[in-house]
């Protein structure tokens, strides 16, 4: 299988960058993942695999190490609660907690309607915010279990198209470690914000 | 030659010992007698410290380290403990640990009996365990291939069958996956670990993870009985353990000879013991009754009939008798059937390979040969043969390790893909019939060939060559031997398949050969004069060692009509195969593992085939038929024993002085004995010019090359391997398909030299355009001509 020719044109600009091609293979999975709609396919490892020279299964060795590797598809939202230490010590199992419960989807799982992803991830880097939730990879800081809920009952109602930290931040947060830089009004939608240039992120440009 | 290293001493347990530097710690204290348990160590395999089981202290400038000895190279004045409270605790803990999800399935687990982790567990472990939580559970086994199955909960996670098959065999079929709590050896769904290598895995998995389904539940370690013996499914000749229960072969293994196999073996190898147990081995003579038919009949009856036809043959004048066979045989039975033939019928009409193979003076090593441990010393390797991993699957091991491992040049030549070419450095591809030309090109070196040339110039050089495929000619091979002889520090190896087929030709059983790789000067007919002559009635009758013409010959079909026309014939075989099923006696023999004697592998090492089984039904040893028969014919071949056999060789043959049983079955021994090349031995005089045929302008040429897993009789006589066997395919160049209009997954039809056949397209641009490639033995027979035509089926 070949992906489509952005996608394909993305890889070898990604492939270019590195001296040993199976040094590719994290940015590439990443790519493989915004080309099936943020789902890691079979098919899309496969492809990564003849990219880099590697066996199917090796590429499987690491994409199955990441959770950031979405093997069984992701909703439109993917609500990640940290429940590491100083987020677990605020209150994070409690957020964790009211997120299943008012999306109705499991630690873990996607909704039948595919509209949330729930999971608990480990620390997400703003302990000083603890407790701590991402919305599709944009932050938000010092969320109650209250907020946490009002906060999956927005997304289901508005459905926003791009989700943004800052804004999820001024309606849902509480206390916030710092500023976190520029804002920026785009949302991502893919976990690695470095690779954005290339596509990997899955924005649509 | 390589400057020795230097030595280092160092103390382990208070005892002083010497070794290379560099060495590591856990080799190392085996200097000392001393030895320290491990899992995922293993001596052909680079270290990955993994399990922790090795740990050992060593003094310090800060006290007392604990480290694995498996990563830690040996240093001068180390000092080494293996003994104290520290390393006991150490080990008991390790094994604590990894016992915590071990399931306790030893008395139901195939390794049982033979498992290192029970061993040392035994030896170093806990008495009892803390862990009283739920152990990690998993559906077991799964298969992770047609021959092995895994029991995940078993695993220790030592990643030596990982590490196999990325390091050694190249094939990564099986990796970890899931890391972290719930790691497993796993594969890719629907990518099955189908590695030609994948037995190895078995072997080298210190737990019952993985198990082979041949072996599987069939015995317990402590009920088999086993005997070192060697290989008999190629020329190779790999060191193995054959193991068996009530009589019945239940497993080979492999052994680790040095210079050979390093310990691994092919699968075909590994699981090609089942033949040996087939219902369907010849049992009883039979002979052809009035109707035709063959019965059943006594020994007696049958080598009446066998002897009176053959003498009735013979009578009718010199030379009407002929012999086929023998590539499979032990040397004491290749020597008796040479002496059968020449002295009891008279005649010196005698091949034991098939047309398929090379001129047999090159196998006797008329040329200085080439060593398979030359590998690990070459800086260039030039591979111009039959595609290695289908046809000698562990040279394709050893060449893999000299272009992976120890950083050789690779030049692989060849008329498509191989199994080599992700290693090597170059690659050329030829039609047939075009290997002068690219001969010549080579030997130029100018244009695009230059950086091969120069790499080919950069010695030692190890050149293995041989027929790629049935459409090159055999003087090709001798021409790229003799431009190879000439490249730096070269030494060459001239390959062909058939398992004993240079101890048939050190044996005299060639038309241009007597025992002992000395020159014929009445040479006979080969395979394609023999099976002529019966054709044509100018031959009479035909005895058969071991050989299927009407299945192996080039020109199978011309083969068979050969064998209906031939006035009578003696088949001594294994099986009642297409050829046997034509003769009029069929004389039942023992084979593998069933009688004693000596192989010659393609280097010209002489191994040792021990017996272990006592064959079935009346079947008998073959040099016992063939004396037999020469008493009845009025004479002997004084085969008595097959022991008296090899003394008589080594008395004959001046290369194989001083190789007796004796010698090969203790100490050194047990690696072989290189048969050295006769006196004088002369460089082969031919120039690329001189023997070969012109390169073919003709539209399209046929390549055709073996397989591992063919329909070969010993393939398909054991159910594990006959399953794998593929379909038989036309392999077409992208550009010929378009330009005959055809789609790959559509069928054409081949018409070749010796037959037609339909078959599905798969797109091949690994070929030259100009190519159609055919796997042979897998049921398409289109003869041995070069010229093919195709045609696209509607
Ligand atoms: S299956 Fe066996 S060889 Fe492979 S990692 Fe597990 S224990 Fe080691
Ligand atoms: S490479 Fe040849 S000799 Fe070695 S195991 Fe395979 S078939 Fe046997
Ligand atoms: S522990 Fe939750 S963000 Fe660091
Ligand atoms: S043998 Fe050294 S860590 Fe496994």
């Amino acid at each position: 299988m070949t992906w489509s020719r952005a996608t394909e044109t993305r890889a070898a600009a990604i492939l270019a960058r590195y001296p040993e091609k199976r040094s590719a293979v994290m940015p590439l999975l990443y790519l493989a993942m915004a080309e099936e709609g943020g789902d890691l396919t079979e098919d899309g490892m496969r492809r990564v695999a003849e990219l880099t020279g590697l066996s199917a299964a090796q590429v499987q060795a690491v994409a199955s190490f990441y959770t950031m590797y979405k093997r069984d598809g992701v909703g439109r939202y993917l609500v990640s609660v940290c429940t590491s230490i100083s987020c677990m010590l605020c209150g994070g199992d409690e957020v964790l907690d009211a997120v299943a419960d008012e999306t109705g989807v499991p630690d873990g799982e996607t909704g039948e309607d595919g509209l949330f992803s729930v999971e608990h991830v480990e620390c997400i880097g703003a302990c000083g915010g603890a407790p701590a939730v991402q919305v599709n990879y944009e932050l938000v800081e010092g969320v109650t279990p209250e907020q946490a809920r009002s906060l999956c009952r927005w997304l289901a109602e508005q459905r926003p198209e791009t989700v943004v930290g800052d804004d999820l931040q001024e309606r849902f947060g509480g206390q916030r470690s710092f500023d976190w830089g520029p804002e920026e009004a785009e949302g991502a939608t893919g976990p690695v914000p470095a690779f954005g240039p290339l596509g990997t992120t899955g924005e649509r440009s | 030659m390589p400057s020795q290293p230097d030595l280092v001493t160092f103390t382990v347990d208070g005892k002083e010992a010497q070794v290379p530097a560099g060495t590591l710690l856990i080799e190392a204290v085996k200097a000392a007698g001393v030895h320290i348990p491990h899992f995922c160590y293993h001596p052909r395999m680079k270290p990955v410290g993994m399990c922790r089981m090795c740990l050992v202290q060593v003094e310090g400038p800060r006290g007392m380290m604990l480290g694995t000895s498996c990563t830690m190279p040996v240093t001068e004045g180390m000092v080494v403990h293996t003994d104290t409270d520290t390393v006991a605790k150490a080990q008991e803990g390790v094994l604590e640990f990894l016992l915590l999800n071990h399931p306790l399935d030893c008395p139901v687990c195939d390794r049982g009996g033979e498992c290192p982790l029970q061993d040392q567990t035994m030896a170093a472990g806990p008495g009892e365990s803390r862990f009283v939580e739920e152990k990690r559970h998993y559906p077991k086994p799964i298969p992770i291939s047609d021959l092995v199955l895994l029991d995940r909960e078993r695993c220790i996670l030592c990643a030596r069958c990982t590490r196999f098959s990325d390091e050694i065999s190249g094939d990564p079929l099986i990796e970890f996956k899931d890391r972290g709590n719930a790691t497993q050896v796993n594969t890719f769904p629907d990518e099955p670990f189908a590695s030609y290598f994948s037995g190895n895995t078995v072997q080298i998995c210190p737990v019952g993870a993985l198990t082979a389904t041949p072996y599987r539940f069939r015995a317990r370690p402590w009920d088999l009985e086993a005997v070192e013996s060697t290989c008999p499914h190629c020329s190779v000749g790999c060191r193995i353990s054959v193991q068996a229960s009530r009589n019945e072969a239940l497993r080979f293994l492999g052994v680790d000879n040095g210079p050979v196999n390093q310990g691994w073996l092919c699968d075909k190898g590994r699981f090609g013991f089942e033949f040996l147990n087939s219902g369907d081995r010849l049992d009883t003579p039979l002979v052809r009754d009035e109707d035709g038919d063959l019965v059943e009949a006594s020994w007696a009856e049958a080598l009446d009939r066998a002897a009176a036809g053959l003498s009735a043959a013979a009578a009718e004048g010199p030379g009407r008798l002929a012999g086929l066979g023998g590539a499979r045989s032990t040397n004491e039975e290749a020597y008796a059937f040479g002496r059968f033939v020449r002295e009891t019928l008279g005649s010196n009409h005698l091949d034991a390979q098939l047309g398929d193979g090379l001129d047999p003076r090159v196998l006797a090593g008329i040329t200085p040969r080439a060593a398979i441990d030359d590998l690990e010393r070459a800086r260039t390797v030039l591979v111009w043969a039959p595609d290695l991993k289908e046809e000698l699957p562990v040279l394709y091991l050893r060449v893999r390790r000299a272009a992976t491992e120890l950083g050789a040049n690779l030049v692989v030549v060849h008329p498509r893909a191989t199994g080599l070419d992700p290693v090597a450095t170059h690659t050329l591809r030829y039609r047939p019939g075009a290997g002068t030309e690219m001969l010549r090109r080579l030997a130029d070196g100018s244009g695009d060939l230059a950086a091969v040339r120069a790499a080919l110039d950069e010695g030692p050089v190890v050149a293995i060559i041989g027929r790629p495929g049935l459409g090159d000619d055999p003087r090709l091979a001798e021409a790229v031997m003799a431009f190879a002889a000439g490249l730096p520090d070269a030494a060459v190896l001239p390959v062909t398949r058939r398992s004993n087929v240079y101890g048939a030709a050190d044996m005299g059983l060639a038309p241009t050969l007597l025992p002992g790789r000395v020159a014929n000067d009445a040479p006979g007919r080969d395979a394609a004069g023999i099976l002529e002559g019966l054709a044509s009635g100018d031959l009479g009758g035909l005895v058969l060692l071991g050989s299927d013409p009407a299945t192996d010959y080039v020109e199978p079909q011309q083969a068979a009509a050969a064998l209906d026309a031939a006035g009578f014939t003696v088949a001594i075989d294994l099986f009642l195969t297409p050829s046997a099923a034509k003769a009029d006696v069929v004389l039942p023999a023992l084979g593998f593992a069933e009688t004693e004697g000596t192989v010659t592998n393609l280097e010209g090492r002489v191994q040792k085939v021990n017996r272990l089984l006592p064959g079935p039904g009346s079947a008998r040893p073959a040099h016992e038929i063939l004396e037999d028969l020469a008493r009845r014919m009025g004479g002997s071949i004084g085969a008595a024993s097959a022991e008296a056999l090899a003394a008589e060789i080594a008395g004959t043959a001046p290369a194989y002085a001083g190789i007796t049983w004796e010698a090969l079955s203790w100490g050194a021994g047990r690696e072989g004995i290189v048969a050295p090349g006769p006196e004088g031995s002369q460089p082969l005089a031919v120039a690329p010019e001189d023997h070969a045929p012109p390169p073919a302008a003709r539209d399209l040429v046929l390549h055709q090359a073996r397989v591992l897993y063919d329909r070969g009789t010993l393939t398909q006589a054991g159910p594990s391997l006959a399953k794998l066997a593929k379909e038989p395919a036309a392999y077409v160049h992208p550009e010929d398909a378009t330009r005959f209009g055809i789609k790959a997954g559509a069928a054409v039809r081949l018409t070749g030299s010796g037959g037609s056949a339909e078959l599905p397209v798969v797109l091949d641009p690994s070929l030259v355009a100009g190519t159609v490639y055919v796997p042979l033995h897998l049921g398409a027979a289109l003869g041995a001509g070069l010229e093919i035509s195709m045609e696209a089926v509607t």
